[in-house]
């Protein structure tokens, strides 16, 4: 038994989890700042994102020395490569929030639509379930919840066109279409972060099965 | 270039282009088996070393055999060219075929045998004799036609060892390196034209460089040849080999005795990412145990 690797690796894949802890809470600071129009909670949000990065480096580091000192293989190697991918798709989740959290900035003083609001914090609640299932996925070796991932994602997609199309259904006026365009953005963000969530469960799933195989196929839907 | 392989009950010499047009591409298992073993098991005086053993090995690639110490990879790589015949009250049961021919019918010569499959061992071995003599001495014995200054140069070049050596061939053997040692003895099994080389723990006695070299070696020798490796270390096989075999120790059904079994063999690719059988998973992760 290889008693300082099995360390290693656990160590690394407590850091992960961390990782995405600090990613919820960028996550709810955005959707929270978006929603209240909080321009000082968008710039700690903003600021808070060195935070992610600095533990995306460490895990990132920590990953790169296990693989040159202790040559993984078999379902070590399957859960070093897992973690790769999920570290950076952690990182980018943090990086979506902190687009949400600049276009908060630029839309102040511009006037919202209420309905659409309530739209975005149904969105960030399902994106932060999500987070939450790839997380215990992985940690728990679940294909089964990490499959269940797909059906989330459907949910938050539907969130997404609703907002469009409430958002092509918009006034003329200057300031609501500006507002209106830059919202665009920020239900794509949301989105995406849900995406990146089915991407570790697909990793998990690669994890336990030793397969790797995508819960859908963007280009052959 | 020509080698010599076999075809039939005849030898004749195929191009390297018409062997790298029948396997270039060619799915290993797809290939001839140069060795088909089928439920063998190997006794010492009644002691059960290995058994239940059932594979192929494949021709022109390298076939490693992994496990901890006593599971019998060692005693398994030794009935390719009967060298458990040396050991007294050892028996084996079951079939060797080579080449769809049985190994151990009474008709098959062991020396002839063990001219076709050569065996290098972990300690090198040379002769207390010069590096030419060395190399000169089973073609000398077995009267094989040709110039032996010719034969002599080309197992050492094969052996990644003529550049080193080409200017003291009639110095002592034992003067060379360890490293350089090991490459005398491929080169020496090489000069009788073999069709398979055993090695058995061929690096575990070098320095890394020297490790490094003996498995180059592999790569270009599996062109030509078959090539067998048992070795303890995981990496070595994980680099060098197409297939490998995985071996461990159990209790015998007879209760008490433990016996060497094989417990998974697959492409390596498959045994070092997602091996199917649990053991096989424990060892090449290091939870052996």
């Amino acid at each position: 038994m290889r008693i300082s690797f099995q360390e290693e690796l656990d160590e690394l894949e407590r850091m992960l989890h961390a990782e995405g802890e600090l990613v919820l809470r960028s996550l709810r600071g955005a959707v929270e700042a978006v929603c209240a129009q909080d321009v000082e909670l968008a710039d700690e949000v903003i600021a808070f994102d060195d935070d992610i990065d600095t533990q995306y480096f460490e895990v990132e580091q920590g990953i790169e020395l296990l693989l040159a000192r202790q040559t993984p293989v078999a379902s070590d190697l399957r859960l070093v490569l897992a973690m790769l991918k999920d570290n950076l798709h952690l990182e980018r989740m943090g990086d979506l929030c902190v687009t949400i959290a600049k276009l908060t900035k630029l839309t102040k003083g511009l006037p919202p639509e209420e309905t659409l609001l309530d739209g975005f914090r149904e969105m960030g609640e399902r994106a932060e379930q999500m987070i939450r299932v790839a997380l215990r996925s992985l940690e728990q070796r679940d294909r089964i919840a990490a499959e269940s991932l797909l059906e989330l994602d459907e949910l938050i997609d539907r969130a997404n066109r609703r907002i469009v199309n409430r958002l092509l259904e918009m006034g003329h006026e200057l300031e609501q279409r500006e507002w209106g365009l830059r919202m665009i953005l920020v239900s794509r963000c949301l989105e995406r972060i849900g995406d990146h969530a089915v991407d570790i469960g697909e990793q998990t799933a690669y994890l336990v099965t030793g397969e790797f195989r995508e819960f859908t196929d963007a280009s052959h839907p | 270039m020509t080698v010599m392989v076999e075809r039939g009950s005849t030898i004749e010499p195929m191009s390297l282009a018409e062997i790298a047009k029948e396997h270039g591409d060619e799915e290993v298992v797809n290939r001839e088996a140069v060795f088909q073993v089928n439920d063998l098991a190997v006794s010492y005086s009644g002691n059960v070393a290995i058994r239940d053993v059932t594979l192929s090995v494949y021709r022109n690639a390298v076939t490693a055999f992994i496990g901890p110490s006593g599971c019998g990879k060692s005693t398994l790589i030794r009935c390719f060219d009967r060298m458990n015949d040396l050991v007294p009250g050892a028996k084996v049961e079951g079939d060797v075929l080579y080449h769809g021919k049985d190994l151990y019918a009474p008709d098959v010569d062991p020396v002839e045998v063990r001219r076709r499959i050569g065996m290098v061992f972990q300690k090198p071995n040379p002769f207390p004799k010069s590096i030419y003599d060395n190399i000169a001495f089973g073609p000398r014995v077995l009267g094989l036609k040709g110039n032996l200054d010719e034969r002599v140069e080309q197992a050492l070049q094969q052996a990644a060892l003529w550049d080193e050596v080409k200017d003291r061939l009639k110095e002592s053997a034992l003067g060379l390196s360890g490293g350089q040692q090991q490459r005398l003895c491929i080169a020496r099994c090489l000069a009788v034209e073999p069709d398979v080389i055993l090695m058995d723990e061929p690096a575990s006695a070098l320095d890394p460089i020297s490790t490094t070299r003996i498995e180059d070696l592999m790569h270009e020798l599996k062109r030509e040849y078959t090539i067998v490796i048992v070795t303890h270390n995981m990496q070595q096989a994980a680099r060098v080999a197409d297939m490998t075999a995985f071996f461990s120790v159990e209790v015998g059904a007879d209760g008490g005795r433990r016996n060497g079994i094989l417990v998974e063999y697959d492409k390596t690719a498959k045994i070092f990412t997602t091996p199917a059988d649990k053991r096989t998973e424990d060892y090449v992760t290091g939870r052996f145990g």
